[in-house]
Formats: structure tokens, C-alpha cells, sequence
């Protein structure tokens, strides 16, 4: 194990993370060289109050989002704000980069585009309820939920409605947004299938229980979580169930895949990994705290934000290093070549390297 | 008395009869009166909720609303050392330890509502009916089908109403704002379960109440968030976190108690303004659990607790004067006049480790709920239901005070059911009594039982 943390400022080499868990597959941290056992901080930002929200990165600037209602902008390079937008409600959703864009959700009810450069406000799109999930950013439109029960596809340009559609139930799980089909979880404890172009629901798949995960989709089959204790695998083009495991408690943490696994935390404080094929356990591993947040996959690693910061062996579940720094509800790091940016629910932000 | 009906076998079984009209009032009211100093004055202009409600737009930012001009003052002059205690400070205690002295508590009231039979005790001091259903928990999943058979049958037993919907109608009216305070500290193990919030929202409901007036609010955001209730719930309840975990914000400044336990520099604690300025009616959900300071966590430190900030100050390893302090934070205006319902879930009882356990060793799957409109009687069953359980299992009362039994690590804590971070006091549950909140004497407590299943 690592000992104390400590800081310097060596150089480094920058990915971008445009989105929640990277990209739009979700990948993570995967095809990122191998993210190594960090040793030190090289910076920390507090806050002031809590982060909920997944950090992204882009072009050297770290993007938060926190429950004061700010999204702050953060310069890697030395962990100083670059400048900082004030929402009107507290915010628990991780912003999504578009171009010069960066879009977040709000409790209010909003969804802003705020410049990259100059943090000003480009436009703002309403639902009717808070808005906790990530917009998705595909083709020029952004795909969000709201806890008013609809799915939203607004112009990313503009922030004009594209279509809305409503579904039974609040939405707290951000969408998948593939070709042709968007995949969501939903309060009323379905699955749903919605066309990308109209909102037109294609299936739905009923769980045991509300939904909190977000999806992943690895080939053709949908990968998501529910409270009812059980991780699905459900046929992407049917909905029809190929398998579910049981675990402890509920599952509102979202899953991370790789080729043939998925990982998954639960509220009973496990991680578990499963064969994506046969939903096999291969390793689970017992986290001191229970799982909400999303682990992120690496090249040979699984991070998770729960009883601080932890990485396990993609192949066995075992410990390889972990960070004491503060837990987290929702949130997940960011990975790069060289390091790793964590934003806490304690409200703090590092830099890990 | 047997009852059998559609649904399976039912049972009612009553440890005593009901008091009588001329035992439900405040039993200690009398006795405290030389030492509680109440003024009360009229408020100039009533306050419209609805809209005050409407302007609060999503956040409460309550420091700096102020209503001076009906404060109530009271003054409860050293609860602690007269007769509260001289007549009974923890009688149950085991043990040789000697407790400190609690020290005096100030307290400020808010506004009280308009004068109502509704404020605790409520409409039926003394009364508990209990709902049992072995089929309401099956592998630690809560059945909702069950439970709304549960509530339903709970409801109009203790309101003596033949339809659900006349029950509802005896705490909530349409225009009621109505809170639900939920327990969700030891999210996700032991919390109020969503699937009796949903069911107690559609009573609301049912009530003519519109679901846009249905506020699920705790302290803690981030508790709210690992429960996922967020989520779970029917679109169009608000859901409210008071505070986010770093911010003390949500709090009204000129509503307080005040009392310096440890000489801790921050010795008030502020009475949450969702319950000051924002709700009418409060419907008090809390879990069945141990607790480490309290002896147990129920109805009334759900309410007192989860509706003042800065309350963790009143224990220090190993001491706790969680008694009087839950007691006197309940019977704060206006909180006490709007807790008109209490519903306890007890499909999880934490026998150890409470408030925060989320070790499923200590966690029975009881399937229980108890419905009461008063707080002190309800938790004085639960503190015996939670005792029972402990002997069942070999291990101490909560009321032992051995100085062995006391430890500093929460491992050992959490995972050795004979080890306590405090020595408890439960007998905030009767101290709570004597400032009328309602009946902690189990031969005057009409305890009713009903098996669904």
C-alpha cells in the first residue's frame, strides 16, 4: 500500500472525458494507458460544499458541478478556477462537453449550455422537475430525464425541443444513447427502448423495483441495475430478460464494461464483476461502505469511489492501491495517462497522480 | 379477541383497555407547570402556506425569516434537576455508573398553529396499534402489496373509521402542506422503506390532498440519495434534503433550543424551517432500531433529531444527554402541534448498532408497522419489543451502564453486540411523558396487535 499522499508537479499527458464514464459507450478508463498506483496529490480545490456529480475534462479543464448550484472550471495544469457558473438550484448532474459547450442538468428544472471558455450562459432548456441525470450529447441533440417522468431530446445549438416523451415514472438514470435506440431506467421500475429520432417507446421491461442505475449496452445486450436487489441482461432489441443476479440489497450504482465483463457495486457492499455472456460471477469483493456510485474500468483496474478511493484487479477483485480521501454518492474519477481527478462528497476535488 | 376475515388469520390481542377520556390529558402537565415559563402571543397577520410554500422554490434558505412578533418564549428551567429527574431519572438504569447532570435547556418557540386536538398526543394518546405480516419482508424485500394491506388495516383501526379514506381524513385536509419525515440514516440497511412512503402518500392522497402539497424531507440529502427515494417515489412529491451534509443551511435562526452540554462553542440548535414556515401536517415515519446515545431511535427522535441541527453535540463518548434533550425538542412549537401521525416501520429491527449499523447480522426482518398518533407510547412499545430481542439474544438491556461494556472503536462496536459507544438513555421516552407528549407507562398503553398473515 501507498503511503501519505503528497504533492508535487510533474508533468503529464491529458485524455479527454467529455462525459459521465467517458464517453458515450462508456468505456472509462479503458485504452488509457494502464492508470498506475498514484502516490501523491498534485492539487486539491475544496468546494465549499458537497459534489454529487462526476467530474469531465477536456482540453486541460477539469468540469464540476456542485450542490452550491456553481459548475466550476478548473485548469489541471495548476487546480485553479478558471471560472465558474452560478445555477439556480443545487446540482447533482455530471456535465456533458459539446464542442465549445458544456451542458449539466439543475433541480430547478433547467438544463444549461454554458460557454467552455468564457463560462457564460448559452441557453437553457426546462423540464418540469429537477434534472439529475447527464445529457447525453449524439448528432447535434442532448438526451436527458427529469424527475417530472419524461425523456427529453433537445438541439444542442439552440436547446429547442427535438421531442419529449413520458414514461411511468421519475428518472434518475441517465440515458444510453445508441443507434437507433435509447436505453433508460426509470422510477416505475422499467426498462425502456425509446426510438432516438421520435421518443417513440419500441419495449419496456418491468424489474421488481424502481430504478436509480444508468445503462450500459455491451454488443446487444442492455446492462443495468434496480432496486429490487437484481442486475439484468436484458436483449437489446426485445427487452426479453437473458439473465439477472441477485444481490444483497438495491443496485443504483451503474454498471462498467469491458469486453466480456461487467461491474457492477450494490447498495449490500459488494462489487461485483459478471461474465456479460452467462452473468456468471467472476470475483466480488466486499467495499467497507455500501456501493452507489459507478466503478470505472482501466487498463487492468476497477476504480471505485466508496470508503474512499479504491482500485481492484480487473482479473481477480483484488486491492490493488487505495486512497483515504472522502466517499461518494453518485460520483466517478476521471482517468488519464498519468492521473486521476476525484471529486468528493465532502466537496473536495484532487488531483491524483 | 379473534377476528378472521378475508387475507388470512387475524388476530387482536390488547394488553389493556383504552384510557378514558379523563387520562388522555397531559399527564405531567400539572407537575411541570412551576417550572416551565410559556408565553404565548397571537401572530399579526396569519401566514397563507400554500403560498408561502409556492415561494419557497425548491431550496429553504430560512435564515433571516423571521417572525418576532409571535415568538413564544419558554424557558424550561433546568429540566434535568427537578422534577423530571428527581422523580425518576432513568429508574430503569442497571449499573453503578452516575451520570452527569443535564444542564438547563432554553427553548424558543415558533409559531403555533391554530389551536388543534391534533398536535401530539394527538387524537388518540396512549393508543398503538400494531400490524403484523410474516409475508411483508420475504429475503429482506419489502412486499407492497403487503404493506398497503398493513396500512390500510392500521389506519382504521386506530381511527375506529370503516373506509381508508375516512381514516386519512381524520389528520390531512386538501389543503394541507404534508410532510413526511422519513428516517433515512442507515440508508440502505435499515430506512424507512419506500414502499410504505409510497403507501402512506397515496392515503394523503386519498385524503383529497394533491401530490404536489406532499413534501419526504429529512436533514440529510445525501441519506435521501443512498435510499434512492429520489427514484422511488410517485412524480410530483417533493423530495427535500434540509441540509447537504456541509452547509447548515434550512434553518430557522429564531426558533431554537439552547444548552451547553459538552462547552461546545455552537450551543443552539435551530429548528429546520421546512417544519417552522413550510408544512402543516407532518406524518412521522420512523424505523425500529437500537440506538447508541438514545437507547432507541423512534418516533421522537426521528422528530426532534431530524428536525434541529447541531444535535450530535449532546452525547460524548461515554456520556448522552440525549435525555431530556429529544423529549424538549418535540414539544418545540410548531413542530409538536403538526406531528399529527406516526407510523413506524418496523419491517427491519436493529437490535444493535443503531442509528447508522449496515451490518445485517443485528437487522431481524420483523415485519411490523405501529401506527399511533402518540409518539411516547409508540416507542415506549418499541423500546420493549427492542429489549425482548436483545434478551432473546443474550445480550445487555439498553439500560445497562457497565463501564466494560464501553468502547472508543466502531469496529468493535459494530460487529460486538455487548459493546456500546455510550451509556444510553432511553428514558428520554418518559421524560418526553412528562412534557405531555403522550403515555410512557405500559399498563396505561392500549396496545392493540393485528396478524394479517
Amino acid at each position: 500500500m501507498p503511503g501519505p499522499l503528497r504533492t508535487s508537479e510533474p508533468s503529464r499527458v491529458e485524455t479527454d472525458w467529455p462525459t459521465l464514464l467517458q464517453d458515450n459507450l462508456r468505456t472509462g478508463g479503458q485504452g488509457i494507458r494502464a492508470a498506475k498506483t498514484p502516490d501523491h496529490v498534485r492539487w486539491h480545490v475544496p468546494m465549499g460544499c458537497s459534489v454529487r456529480s462526476a467530474p469531465v475534462l477536456r482540453a486541460g479543464v477539469l468540469y464540476v458541478t456542485s450542490m452550491a448550484g456553481n459548475l466550476h472550471a478548473i485548469d489541471v495544469e495548476k487546480g485553479r478556477q478558471k471560472w465558474q457558473f452560478q445555477a439556480a438550484d443545487h446540482i447533482h448532474s455530471t456535465p456533458s462537453l459539446s464542442v465549445h459547450k458544456v451542458l449539466f442538468g439543475c433541480d430547478s428544472g433547467k438544463v444549461y449550455a454554458v460557454d467552455c471558455n468564457s463560462g457564460k450562459s448559452l441557453w437553457e432548456a426546462s423540464a418540469v422537475a429537477e434534472v439529475w441525470t447527464s445529457p447525453v450529447i449524439r448528432d447535434g441533440v442532448a438526451y436527458f430525464g427529469s424527475a417530472d417522468s419524461r425523456v427529453y431530446a433537445v438541439d444542442v445549438d439552440t436547446g429547442l425541443k427535438r421531442w419529449t416523451r413520458e414514461l411511468g415514472g421519475r428518472v434518475y438514470s441517465t440515458a444510453y444513447v445508441g443507434e437507433p435506440h435509447l436505453y433508460v431506467g426509470c422510477g416505475d421500475g422499467k426498462v425502456y427502448c425509446l426510438d432516438v429520432s421520435s421518443g417513440r417507446t419500441e419495449w419496456s421491461t418491468p424489474t421488481g423495483n424502481g430504478i436509480d442505475s444508468s445503462p450500459a449496452v455491451s454488443g446487444d445486450t442492455v446492462l443495468i441495475g434496480s432496486e429490487d436487489f437484481f442486475f439484468y441482461a436484458l436483449d437489446a432489441n426485445t427487452g426479453s430478460v437473458r439473465w439477472k443476479y441477485e444481490t444483497g440489497l438495491g443496485i443504483s450504482s451503474s454498471p462498467a464494461v469491458n469486453e466480456d465483463l461487467a461491474v457492477v457495486g450494490s447498495k449490500d457492499g459488494f462489487l461485483y464483476a459478471l461474465e456479460i455472456q452467462s452473468g456468471q460471477l467472476r470475483w466480488k469483493v466486499q467495499i467497507s461502505d455500501p456501493v452507489t456510485a459507478p466503478p470505472v474500468i482501466s487498463s487492468g483496474v476497477v476504480c471505485i469511489q466508496a470508503g474512499g478511493m479504491q482500485a481492484f484487479d480487473i482479473a481477480t477483485g483484488k486491492l490493488v492501491w487505495r486512497a483515504g480521501l472522502g466517499g461518494a454518492v453518485q460520483s466517478a474519477p476521471v482517468l488519464t495517462g498519468d492521473a486521476i481527478y476525484v471529486a468528493t462528497n465532502d466537496g473536495e476535488v484532487y488531483a491524483l497522480e | 379477541m379473534n377476528h378472521r376475515g378475508c387475507g388470512g388469520h387475524r388476530e387482536i390481542v390488547r394488553t389493556c383497555t383504552r384510557p378514558s377520556p379523563s387520562e388522555q390529558v397531559y399527564p405531567v402537565k400539572a407537575a411541570l407547570s412551576s417550572l416551565v415559563n410559556e408565553k404565548y402571543e397571537a401572530p399579526k397577520a396569519p401566514l397563507k402556506w400554500p403560498e408561502a410554500w409556492r415561494s419557497l422554490s425548491g431550496t429553504f434558505h430560512p435564515l433571516g425569516v423571521t417572525f418576532m412578533d409571535r415568538r413564544t418564549f419558554v424557558k424550561a428551567s433546568c429540566l434535568g434537576s427537578a422534577s423530571l429527574f428527581l422523580d425518576g431519572l432513568d429508574p430503569k438504569a442497571l449499573g453503578d455508573v452516575t451520570m452527569p447532570e443535564p444542564p438547563p435547556i432554553d427553548i424558543v418557540h415558533g409559531l403555533r398553529p391554530a389551536k388543534s386536538a391534533l398536535g401530539m398526543p394527538g387524537l388518540f394518546p396512549g393508543r398503538v396499534v400494531e400490524v403484523s405480516d410474516s409475508n411483508s419482508i420475504v429475503r429482506n424485500r419489502v412486499s407492497q402489496p403487503v404493506v398497503r394491506a398493513m396500512i390500510e388495516r392500521g389506519m382504521k383501526e386506530l381511527t375506529g373509521e370503516r373506509s381508508v379514506a375516512a381514516a386519512w381524513t381524520k389528520f390531512v385536509e386538501p389543503s394541507d402542506i404534508v410532510g413526511i419525515k422519513i428516517n433515512p440514516s442507515g440508508a440502505p440497511a435499515c430506512c424507512s422503506s419506500p414502499e410504505i412512503v409510497r403507501e402512506i402518500i397515496n392515503g394523503v392522497q386519498s385524503a383529497g390532498v394533491p401530490v404536489g402539497n406532499i413534501v419526504i424531507y429529512d436533514r440529510y440529502e445525501y441519506q435521501i440519495d443512498i435510499g434512492s427515494y429520489q427514484a422511488l417515489l410517485p412524480p410530483g412529491v417533493r423530495v427535500v434534503g434540509i441540509q447537504d451534509g456541509l452547509v447548515d443551511a434550512g434553518y430557522d435562526a429564531n426558533v431554537y433550543c439552547q444548552a451547553t452540554f459538552f462547552g461546545e462553542w455552537e450551543n443552539r440548535s435551530y429548528m429546520a424551517s421546512i417544519v417552522a414556515h413550510g408544512l402543516t401536517k407532518i406524518i412521522n415515519v420512523p424505523t425500529m432500531k437500537d440506538h447508541s446515545a438514545s437507547g432507541v431511535t423512534g418516533c421522537l427522535k426521528n422528530l426532534g433529531y431530524g428536525t434541529f441541527n447541531n444535535v450530535a453535540r449532546s452525547h460524548r463518548s461515554p456520556y448522552s444527554f440525549t435525555d431530556p434533550l429529544i423529549g424538549v425538542m418535540c414539544s418545540v412549537e410548531p413542530l409538536r402541534s403538526k406531528a399529527v401521525l406516526h407510523i413506524m416501520d418496523g419491517m427491519r429491527q436493529v437490535w444493535h448498532g443503531g442509528p447508522l449499523t449496515q451490518v445485517q447480522d443485528f437487522i431481524y426482518q420483523a415485519g411490523i408497522l405501529y401506527f399511533g398518533t402518540d409518539p411516547v407510547a409508540i416507542d415506549t412499545v418499541e423500546l420493549e419489543a427492542i429489549e425482548k430481542k436483545r434478551r432473546e439474544e443474550g445480550v445487555p438491556s439498553v439500560w445497562e451502564h457497565d463501564a466494560d461494556s464501553i468502547t472508543s472503536n466502531s469496529h468493535e462496536f459494530y460487529h460486538d453486540p455487548k459493546k456500546n459507544l455510550f451509556y444510553r438513555r432511553p428514558g428520554h421516552i418518559a421524560s418526553a411523558g412528562k412534557l405531555g407528549l403522550g403515555i410512557a407507562d405500559l399498563k396505561r398503553i392500549d396496545h392493540g396487535r393485528i396478524r394479517l398473515g
